[in-house]
C-alpha cells in the first residue's frame, strides 16, 4: 500500500529512482560524489599573523630574486590552531515536510555504528564528519524513523520527499545553511556504501539518513536505510 | 629463432615493467611540511638552492608542499642571507618517498645546537572514533614523559625521537615532564586529538632558556578515517513496507478485542457464579 502510494504521487522521478536503486540492489551510493582528493593538512590556514619570539629581528624588506612558490604558513602554537570543524548544527528543518527538530552532535555507539538519540524527534549530526559550510565532504544528519516508545518520527516523511525539497540546517553560530534534495535512495543495509555517505572529501553536501523498507519483526530492525542527498543552494 | 624472439619479447616486457613502476609511483607525490622550532631565529629556507620560505619565524608551520618523490637538499640560512651558500642548518638531504607524508623540523638538539630532523607522519587508517597522537621531542632538554590527564602515556622520549598512540578522539590535557616525574615543564595544555587524523605535538625550545613550548600540527589525508558501520535508525516497524496489511492489523485488533471481551465475559460469569453462590 505504502509503496504504491509513493509511486502514485506527483514525484515519480525520485520515487522511481529510489525503487530502481532498491530493486537493482546496487546501492553503492555512487551518486553521492567522491571527487577531490582532500589531501592536505588542517595546518594549511594561510594569512595568519606569525608570532615571532622576542629575539627575532625583522630583516629589511627585500624582493626575492625569483617569485616564491605559494606555501601556506601558519602559527603552530596551540592557541593559534584553527578550529578543526565549523560550528555544529543545532536545528534541522524541512518546511515543506513539516519537520523542525533539534540536532545533537553524536559519535559512535558501542557497536561502532552512528549513535542516535532514542527520540525520533531529535536528529543527530555525526560530529567527526563535515560540518555545514565546510569546503568539502558530507554533512551527515540522521534520526530514527520510529520507536515503540515515541511512535513514528518526522524523518519518516523523507522517503517520499520530492527532488528540490528544501532543507535548512542552523548551526550554533546562528547561521542557516540551505540545501535542496537531489537524490533519494533506499538501500539494503548490508549494501550501503558508508564510506561514501560519510566521506570527508568531494563536493559539499548534506546526507540525511533514516531507516525504511521492510522490517524484520524478529530482530526488530529495518532491512534498509533511506539516504537522502541534498546540495547547498547558495 | 622462436626462442630468441620469445626471450627478446620477455626482455622487452621486463623493460616495460621496469619503466612502468617508477612512472606510476611518480604520480603519487610526497607531502612535506616544515616546522621552525629554533627559538629566536628568523630564517630563510632553501630547497635545492631555491628560496622557498622567506622570513620564516620560530613556531611557524609551512606546507604541506606537494613534491615529486626524490631527494631534496634543504638549507636554512639567516633571514638576511642572499643565497644558500652559508647555511645556519644543513644543507641536509631529505629523501621523500612517493605518497609519503613528512615534516622537516628545524630545531635544537639536546645540547642546544641548531639541527634539522625529517619525520615521517603516520597516515595509516584509524578506527572510527579514534585519533592518533604523536609527540616529538625537538627541544634542548633531557628525555621526557608525556602525560595525558595526569597519567604518563609516553615515557622516556628523547630528542629527536617520537612516540605515538591511537586513542579515542577528543580533547586531552597534555603535559610534558622530565622522565620519571610528573611536574610539568610544558603544560598542562588542552590538545584536541582529531578523529581520523594524526595530531602531532612538538615539544620545542630550550629548558635552560625557559622557553619550552608546544607546537601542534594536524595531518589528515583522504582515506585515513573510518566510517561508522551503519546507522540503526528505527526499531518499531511502524513505517515498514512489509507491514501487515491493514486488514490483518484489524484482524489482530479484533482478535485482541474478542479475547478481551471473552475474558470480560468469563469474569462476569464468574462474578455471577460467585454471586449465585453467595446468594
Amino acid at each position: 500500500m505504502r509503496a504504491r502510494s509513493v509511486i502514485g504521487s506527483l514525484w515519480v522521478p525520485v520515487a522511481v529512482l529510489a525503487v530502481v536503486l532498491a530493486l537493482g540492489g546496487c546501492g553503492t551510493g555512487t551518486g553521492t560524489g567522491t571527487g577531490g582528493t582532500g589531501e592536505g593538512t588542517s595546518a594549511a590556514a594561510s594569512g595568519r599573523d606569525l608570532q615571532a619570539t622576542g629575539l627575532a629581528t625583522s630583516p629589511p624588506a627585500e624582493a626575492p630574486a625569483t617569485p616564491l612558490p605559494e606555501i601556506p604558513v601558519s602559527s603552530a602554537a596551540l592557541e593559534d590552531r584553527p578550529a578543526l570543524t565549523g560550528p555544529a548544527p543545532v536545528r534541522f528543518q524541512a518546511p515543506d515536510l513539516g519537520i523542525d527538530v533539534a540536532v545533537e552532535a553524536v559519535g559512535l555507539d558501542d557497536r561502532g555504528a552512528m549513535g542516535l538519540p532514542a527520540n525520533p524527534s531529535i536528529a543527530a549530526w555525526y560530529r567527526f564528519g563535515a560540518a555545514p559550510g565546510a569546503a568539502a565532504g558530507s554533512v551527515v544528519v540522521a534520526a530514527h524513523v520510529d520507536s515503540l516508545e515515541y511512535d513514528i518520527g518526522p524523518f519518516a516523511r523523507l522517503a517520499a520527499a520530492p527532488a528540490g525539497t528544501r532543507f535548512l540546517v542552523t548551526t550554533a553560530d546562528g547561521t542557516t545553511h540551505e540545501y535542496a534534495l537531489t537524490m533519494t535512495e533506499v538501500v539494503p543495509k548490508e549494501q550501503v556504501d558508508w564510506s561514501a555517505a560519510f566521506a570527508r572529501d568531494g563536493a559539499p553536501r548534506l546526507t540525511l539518513v533514516t531507516c525504511g523498507g521492510d522490517f524484520d519483526y524478529d530482530a526488530r530492525r529495518y532491512l534498509s536505510n533511506v539516504l537522502v542527498t541534498a546540495e547547498p543552494t547558495g | 629463432m622462436k626462442k630468441i624472439l620469445a626471450a627478446a619479447i620477455g626482455a622487452g616486457a621486463l623493460v616495460a615493467l621496469g619503466t612502468a613502476v617508477p612512472a606510476s609511483a611518480a604520480e603519487s607525490p610526497a607531502m612535506l611540511s616544515v616546522l621552525h622550532g629554533v627559538p629566536g631565529l628568523t630564517v630563510d629556507v632553501y630547497v635545492n638552492d631555491e628560496l622557498t620560505l622567506d622570513d620564516f619565524t620560530p613556531g611557524s608551520l609551512a606546507g604541506p608542499l606537494e613534491l615529486p618523490a626524490g631527494t631534496y637538499a634543504v638549507a636554512i640560512t639567516a633571514s638576511d642571507a642572499t643565497d644558500a651558500s652559508s647555511p645556519a642548518i644543513g644543507p641536509v638531504d631529505l629523501p621523500l618517498d612517493a605518497g609519503g607524508n613528512y615534516t622537516a623540523v628545524a630545531h635544537l638538539d639536546e645540547g642546544g645546537e641548531p639541527t634539522a630532523t625529517l619525520f615521517t607522519n603516520d597516515t595509516a587508517t584509524l578506527a572510527a572514533g579514534e585519533g592518533r597522537l604523536t609527540v616529538r621531542h625537538v627541544a634542548a632538554a633531557p628525555a621526557v614523559d608525556v602525560l595525558a590527564g595526569g597519567s604518563p602515556v609516553i615515557t622516556n622520549l628523547a630528542n629527536p625521537d617520537e612516540q605515538k598512540l591511537d586513542l579515542p578522539a577528543g580533547t586531552q590535557s597534555v603535559s610534558v615532564a622530565a622522565t620519571g616525574t610528573t611536574d610539568p615543564v610544558i603544560g598542562p595544555a588542552d590538545v584536541e586529538v582529531a578523529e581520523g587524523a594524526n595530531t602531532i605535538a612538538y615539544a620545542w625550545g630550550s629548558l635552560e632558556d625557559d622557553n619550552l613550548d608546544l607546537a601542534v600540527q594536524t595531518v589528515a589525508i583522504a582515506g585515513m578515517h573510518s566510517s561508522p558501520d551503519g546507522v540503526p535508525a528505527g526499531s518499531a516497524g511502524l513505517v515498514a513496507t512489509n507491514a501487515p496489511e491493514s486488514a490483518a492489523s484489524w484482524t489482530a485488533v479484533l482478535g485482541a478485542a474478542v479475547l478481551a471481551a471473552a475474558a470480560g465475559v468469563t469474569i462476569l460469569l464468574r462474578r455471577r457464579a460467585g454471586a449465585r453462590v453467595e446468594h
